[in-house]
């Protein structure tokens, strides 16, 4: 495989006001629904935010990961995760706003007169109450400031000052972090969107919302790179290996996510307990049952076929057609969990669905591209990093002859 | 091409944070040969008797308990309503658990390109073989009249009996048989070069005539290590759906079910986190003992040690986060029969199982955070121990505490276990020893060609390998 960086430099400046137009457009359109039809907003509004926190969290959890076992291959591309999950904190908090304050609208469990009468709800006490369900959301929100600030605030401290400190630092901040992150993201998963049908119960479900958050941020930080690559950016440090590493976990968490999937719905079909089962009987109502073919076809075995191939997994117009495919997915998946709540007839692509996605997708990348053009583009001062670039260290003088000169080191670019 | 290039700079890892090369001391391809190899050879050392010994007196036993559940029936295990499943499938997904570990290491890993994997997979995939073996005898014997196991499989019979197909105890049939044979294919297949090398090396015409015969003819040529790395790769993606799904389809023993404790939608990736963690305990178990009675510190390195802490660690906490949400669904769902049942699990008759398991699998592992406790050798080797106790009791606890407090209370019940069942599970640990330490004796127990492959010296573009300094620094250019 080759780098992409044997091709001529990538021009996006004409995309430059994308973000802005995006942000423009839908904030028009999404304050045009809230005026018409709020609850319709509310809805299309959460299916955008955890459409969109999908990609922070699984950013973040791409980051401690890295640190934990202690990888090489991903240092150069890790700016773009711990940038990506900066989102998470204010971004993402300052979106949840219009969720907090339309939460009875969104949530049925809200709008019971006596909740003391209702048993799936009496029994989730305090937790569904409304103290209890902004005093969650704002610890989710405070724990993934603390993570997502402190690893990037580290990792920019050792682009500075270099030695084992901030790498020590880095896997302190990831081993309590991915404990805090598991249970913050389920609890996220339970509170904001499980809690829609809030009878329903499932074990897996924080896994599920976890594998098609870290599958579509795989896609998301895999065409990131490639643009980065092309432009120039990240060429001196990208080797062919970090396009075949990230193709492969997105093609891992393809199988992975249809696994947690599969195993949800076949479980539940096959105990056949009324408890269980109204949650997919909704998603089988109307045209619903056809998202859910889609889900399976698009979410599994398109993906699943179409990244076999381990050159593919290096053509940059190819891979950006499976990203934008991972996002559709993950927006139909995402659409399939919330939206049968207020459409239960059938699927509709509300005009305000995409007026809120359009507006949160400008929102993101003005702030990922802002803060990503703040600071260096890779960690300059990882100790990884020449392991990363194919560079070898540690020869002994006997025998490697005459000994690799690191800091002379090698020259990136292209002629 | 270097005239507009920008230069950048590249630092060298702080000393404490360099990488441990994945084979100490720069040895060459002939030492390695020579030190895996050489334990095959010459007279068995003392220590061997001393341990195939009793492990052939063990299996004796597994022998003896098993003609005599054979001869009286299963009514000589210690099951009893309601617990009507007892150690049999306790131990029957226990060892099936640690049978993970080594497909693991030798299918997914290599996919992933982890070359530390190369110094602890052949062990690792005997290890799982074997483990193997010892689960199968459990369910053959569980149907009471093993001379008719032969209705398990779909066979066109003029009976016209065929096998209940939607039943997770037939899938446990096929999953486990398909996982089985794929595995010996794949340790056999990797085994043929280093058989090879064991033929070339023959003294006798015994040797020379066995090793001969099981490499196939090897001559190390172009083609042949051409097609092999095809099948190779090949095997290792037949293999990787198959780690995930024997234990998935386990769990769906459990989970398919409507009985609280069991029905619960986390059980398929819950149990495969729980076999990988068990079967890196056994690893553990295994070779560390193994690399300081065979001096294989420079090719199992305390690297290896390091990353092996490290997956059970990470396991153990995936594990231990399925235990959290088992009790949060519990509580969420406001089903008086789960809540009954998560409390009954810490609070019950058999809250000591409770805790062990969760002691063991969850708390005590946390230990594997701190570097100075994943360096240390003894405390890695008791706590793989304490791993395979407390992955144990998890299948204790599921079966036993799961069932022994029924919808009826009249119907409860204490369950105890039987001599027999002591008897021959400590038995399978006879047929385990034996198996692999007959595995160490006669057959390559790191797979020399692989790890000549991660070293240095096989790589053309490290200097040891032959690249010239300074086409090393401008490779990428």
């Amino acid at each position: 495989m080759k780098s992409q960086a044997s091709h001529s430099p990538l021009d996006l400046s004409k995309y430059r006001k994308v973000p802005a137009i995006l942000m423009a457009v839908g904030g028009i359109l999404a304050g045009l629904g809230f005026l018409v039809n709020p609850q319709q907003f509310a809805f299309s509004w959460l299916l955008a935010f955890m459409f969109f926190l999908s990609l922070g969290l699984g950013a973040l959890f791409l980051v401690m990961v890295h640190h934990l076992f202690d990888a090489a291959w991903s240092v150069p591309i890790r700016r773009i995760s711990e940038q990506l999950s900066t989102i998470l904190f204010p971004t993402m908090a300052l979106l949840f706003i219009p969720i907090a304050l339309l939460a009875p609208t969104v949530y049925p469990w809200m709008r019971e007169v006596h909740p003391e009468l209702d048993h799936a709800l009496h029994a989730k006490h305090p937790l569904f109450t409304m103290q209890g369900f902004y005093i969650a959301s704002a610890a989710c929100f405070l724990i993934w400031w603390w993570l997502s600030s402190n690893l990037r605030g580290w990792s920019l401290k050792q682009d500075t000052t270099g030695g084992a400190l901030p790498t020590y630092k880095l896997r302190f901040y990831s081993c309590v972090g991915i404990v805090l992150f598991a249970v913050s993201l389920s609890l996220g998963a339970v509170m904001w969107m499980k809690a829609l049908m809030h009878e329903w119960f499932s074990t897996m479900y924080g896994v599920y919302y976890f594998a098609g958050s870290v599958w579509m941020t795989l896609a998301t930080v895999y065409v990131i790179t490639m643009i980065l690559d092309r432009q120039k950016v990240l060429s001196a440090v990208i080797h062919a290996n970090q396009y075949y590493y990230i193709g492969s976990l997105l093609f891992a968490f393809t199988v992975f996510y249809s696994y947690i999937t599969f195993s949800q719905y076949f479980i539940i079909w096959n105990a056949n307990l009324p408890e269980e089962t109204f949650w997919y009987l909704a998603r089988e109502k109307g045209t619903w049952f056809y998202v859910g073919l889609v889900i399976i076809f698009g979410h599994f075995f398109i993906p699943f076929l179409g990244l076999l191939r381990i050159d593919l997994k290096s053509v940059f117009p190819y891979m950006l057609g499976v990203c934008i495919w991972a996002w559709l997915m993950h927006f139909v998946d995402m659409s399939f969990n919330i939206m049968p709540i207020l459409h239960p007839d059938g699927f509709v692509l509300h005009w305000m669905d995409l007026g809120c996605w359009a507006f949160m997708a400008g929102v993101v990348a003005t702030v990922f591209i802002r803060k990503f053009a703040a600071h260096p583009p890779y960690p300059l001062k990882d100790p990884r990093l020449s392991e990363a670039m194919g560079l070898y260290h540690d020869m002994p003088d006997s025998l490697a002859g005459e000994h690799v000169s690191h800091e002379a080191g090698r020259q990136g670019g292209k002629s | 091409m270097a005239a507009n290039v920008t230069p950048i700079t590249v630092p060298e890892p702080p000393r404490e944070l360099r990488r441990i090369p994945l084979v100490s001391n720069y040895h060459s391809f002939g030492w390695i040969s020579d030190r895996v190899a050489g334990l095959t050879e010459g007279k068995t050392p003392v220590w061997w008797w001393i341990l195939f010994v009793p492990s052939v007196s063990l299996l004796g036993l597994l022998l003896f308990m098993l003609s005599y559940q054979i001869s009286t029936g299963v009514g000589v295990w210690g099951n009893m309503h309601p617990v009507m499943w007892g150690w049999d499938i306790i131990n029957f997904v226990w060892w099936i658990g640690i049978g993970h570990a080594g497909t693991l290491i030798s299918a997914i890993l290599f996919l992933l390109r982890q070359k530390w994997r190369t110094a602890v997979n052949r062990a690792a995939e005997a290890m799982t073989i074997f483990a193997v073996m010892c689960a199968g005898i459990y369910p053959a014997l569980h149907v009471g009249r093993m001379w008719y196991d032969w209705w398990l499989f779909p066979i066109p019979n003029t009976y016209t009996m065929w096998p209940q197909f939607r039943s997770p105890l037939m899938w446990d049939v096929f999953a486990v048989s398909t996982y089985f044979t794929v595995s010996l294919l794949f340790w056999y297949m990797g085994l043929i070069p280093d058989l090879a090398v064991l033929r070339d090396r023959s003294k006798t015409k015994v040797r020379q005539f066995m090793y001969g015969l099981f490499s196939l003819g090897w001559t190390g040529s172009n083609r042949h290590w051409s097609n092999y790395e095809k099948a190779y790769l090949l095997l290792a993606g037949l293999s990787t759906p198959l780690v995930l799904s024997v234990h998935s389809i386990v769990s769906l023993d459990f989970a398919v079910s409507q009985l609280p404790g069991w029905h619960t939608t986390i059980f398929p990736p819950y149990f495969v986190a729980g076999a990988i963690f068990s079967g890196f305990g056994m690893v553990l178990t295994l070779l560390i003992p193994i690399r300081s009675i065979f001096k294989l510190q420079d090719l199992i390195t305390m690297r290896h040690i390091d990353i092996m802490c490290k997956v059970t660690l990470a396991t153990g906490t995936i594990v231990g986060y399925a235990y959290a949400m088992e009790f949060f669904i519990a509580w969420y769902s406001g089903n008086p029969s789960e809540r009954f049942h998560f409390i009954n699990r810490a609070l019950g008759p058999y809250w000591w199982g409770w805790m062990l398991m969760v002691g063991c699998n969850v708390v005590v592992p946390q230990l594997f955070w701190f570097k100075w406790f994943r360096q240390n050798l003894v405390a890695v080797f008791i706590l793989s121990i304490v791993v395979n106790v407390g992955m144990w009791f998890e299948r204790f606890v599921i079966i036993v505490i799961g069932l022994h407090r029924d919808f009826l209370p009249s119907s409860w019940g204490y369950f105890s276990p039987s001599i027999v069942d002591m008897l021959t599970y400590l038995g399978t640990f006879g047929l385990f020893f034996t198996m692999f330490l007959l595995f160490l004796r006669f057959l390559p127990m790191i797979a020399i060609s692989e790890v000549k492959g991660v070293i240095p010296q096989a790589d053309p573009h490290h200097p040891m390998g032959g690249a010239k300094v300074h086409d090393v620094i401008h490779e990428k250019e």
